[in-house]
């Protein structure tokens, strides 16, 4: 009975988010109405389809470097206090994990890591960017270590060399930023051409930083799964 | 009524249902969907961005590392040695009195019971490393380790000395560590040196004894409960539990059930 119940209530849940899926399908995002100046200007001087990353990455761009660097504090705060206590720190153990979630993994790695790369690259062009796109990576790689252990994981990522690569990632974006000084503009400021609209090599700089935010926030989220499996042991 | 009011009011249906839960999966499944319908919400008031980043973080990490975490912590685990009546294995479920106090106390907390069948002698090893949280299957008051908390008795009971057999094979004879091993023994007539109580005893009377020495030990004995020492609160909680089965004659109706 009990049993039943469940398989209805999950039968209704699937088929709800099918007819969410159908409603929206047809959904092209906002559209733009000439009484409003961002909507009306954002794309032709930004060069980004999706206005708000060109509102974040190119407008806004101050802000987001902040919002960067709180993220690279937070992480290196749960990497320095969950590290700080090596003596404690219990060995990893493994556990046999369920048939259905090895599996699941084994599935649905690919195409998280594949959705996370596209929401990267296509930032500019359809809702995404780096913060989401570096996130949903991180989550198929929390998959991935529940499903294999976090060791296994771990060994495919030198801790090493993905710490100086997201510190690299961090002092790169932050060089970038002031390159136009050299030439004379404000720092921030885009100086690539916005290319043709709706192609992915257009918007001037917002894909590079879109790219580099991703991987950053792709190596963050990961560095933080990690410090918690290691500090608690196990996943 | 579009589809975006149908969103709007599922949300504080989805939270009450998370905040009413006992169990925390439920509560914990209840935040994941309510996480989806609020990233569906966001993409009806066009911010198809934020809805990405909600359903990523809202829906799959949160969900995922809450799930992760109650898979350690959510869980009443009891450490026993199977004992007849008291818990024991039947057609791949666990059974018996104890279980079914257990069940509702863990149910109480908000908790699912987890039952780890260990030899007997490993019962208070098990919960001194902490593994546990509680230990059973027939624990005599009397015998207790000093190093545990005991609960209150729920169940009286008696203890019984089996000894003897041929004792030519006294050389043979196997460390006896779970109860099943003891009624082996008993059953292929081999030397037996085991104290068990009124439950186990019974399930053993039913073999043939003859050829074994059986001497009831002198005292009062009653079934109680060992709780891990780093727990001294869910001693207290579940001596108030044992108590209110007791004044509300559930724990009567209990015994008649499993003990008649």
């Amino acid at each position: 009975m009990k049993h039943t119940a469940i398989v209805i209530f999950a039968i209704l849940l699937v088929s709800g988010f099918c007819m969410l899926l159908f409603l929206t399908s047809g959904y092209h995002g906002a559209r733009g109405s000439a009484d409003n100046p961002y909507l009306a200007a954002g794309a032709a001087e930004t060069g980004a389809v999706n206005l708000v990353t060109g509102i974040y990455l190119n407008y806004r761009l101050y802000d987001s470097l902040f919002e960067l660097l709180v993220f690279s504090i937070a992480v290196l705060g749960v990497r320095f206090y969950l590290n700080a206590d090596e003596s404690q720190k219990p060995s990893v153990v493994r556990i046999a994990e369920s048939p259905v979630v090895r599996i699941a993994a084994d599935l649905l790695f690919g195409p998280i890591v594949m959705i996370g790369l596209y929401l990267i690259v296509f930032g500019h062009l359809s809702p995404g960017g780096g913060f989401s796109g570096g996130a949903v990576g991180g989550t198929g790689l929390l998959l991935c270590a529940a499903a294999l252990g976090a060791e296994v994981v771990a060994r495919r990522f030198h801790e090493q060399i993905i710490e100086q690569i997201e510190w690299g990632i961090l002092l790169v974006i932050l060089l970038f930023a002031i390159v136009p000084v050299l030439f004379g503009y404000t720092p921030l400021s885009d100086l690539l051409p916005p290319g043709r609209l709706g192609t992915l090599l257009s918007g001037g700089t917002i894909p590079i930083y879109n790219v580099l935010i991703g991987i950053k926030v792709f190596i963050g989220t990961w560095v933080v799964i990690y410090s918690f499996i290691h500090h608690r042991g196990e996943i | 009524m579009t589809a975006g009011t149908v969103l709007l009011l599922l949300l504080p249906v989805l939270a009450i249902f998370s905040l009413s839960q006992r169990r925390r999966l439920s509560a914990v499944i209840g935040m994941g969907l309510l996480s989806l319908v609020f990233a569906a919400t966001y993409l009806f008031s066009h911010a198809p961005d934020v809805a990405i980043t909600e359903t990523a973080i809202g829906a799959a990490l949160v969900t995922f590392t809450y799930v992760l975490a109650i898979r350690k912590t959510g869980r009443l685990v009891l450490v026993c040695d199977e004992a007849p009546r008291l818990v024991s294995r039947e057609g791949g479920k666990i059974v018996g009195l104890e279980e079914e106090i257990l069940a509702g106390f863990a149910r109480e907390l908000g908790l699912d019971l987890v039952v780890r069948i260990v030899p007997r002698d490993d019962v208070s090893a098990v919960l001194g490393r902490g593994e546990a949280d509680i230990g059973g299957g027939g624990i005599i008051g009397e015998v207790r380790d000093k190093a545990e908390l005991a609960t209150v008795g729920f169940l009286p009971s008696a203890l019984y000395r089996v000894s003897g057999g041929r004792m030519s094979d006294v050389k043979h004879r196997t460390e006896e560590e779970y109860f099943e091993d003891t009624l082996e023994a008993i059953r292929e007539r081999r030397p037996v040196s085991a104290t068990l109580d009124l439950a186990r005893f019974l399930a053993a009377s039913r073999l043939n004894l003859s050829g074994y020495t059986v001497e009831r030990v002198e005292g009062e004995f009653s079934y109680c409960f060992l709780v891990s020492p780093d727990q001294p609160e869910l001693l207290s909680q579940l001596n108030a539990y044992l108590e209110r089965l007791t004044k509300s004659n559930e724990m009567e109706r209990l015994i008649g059930r499993y003990m008649s």
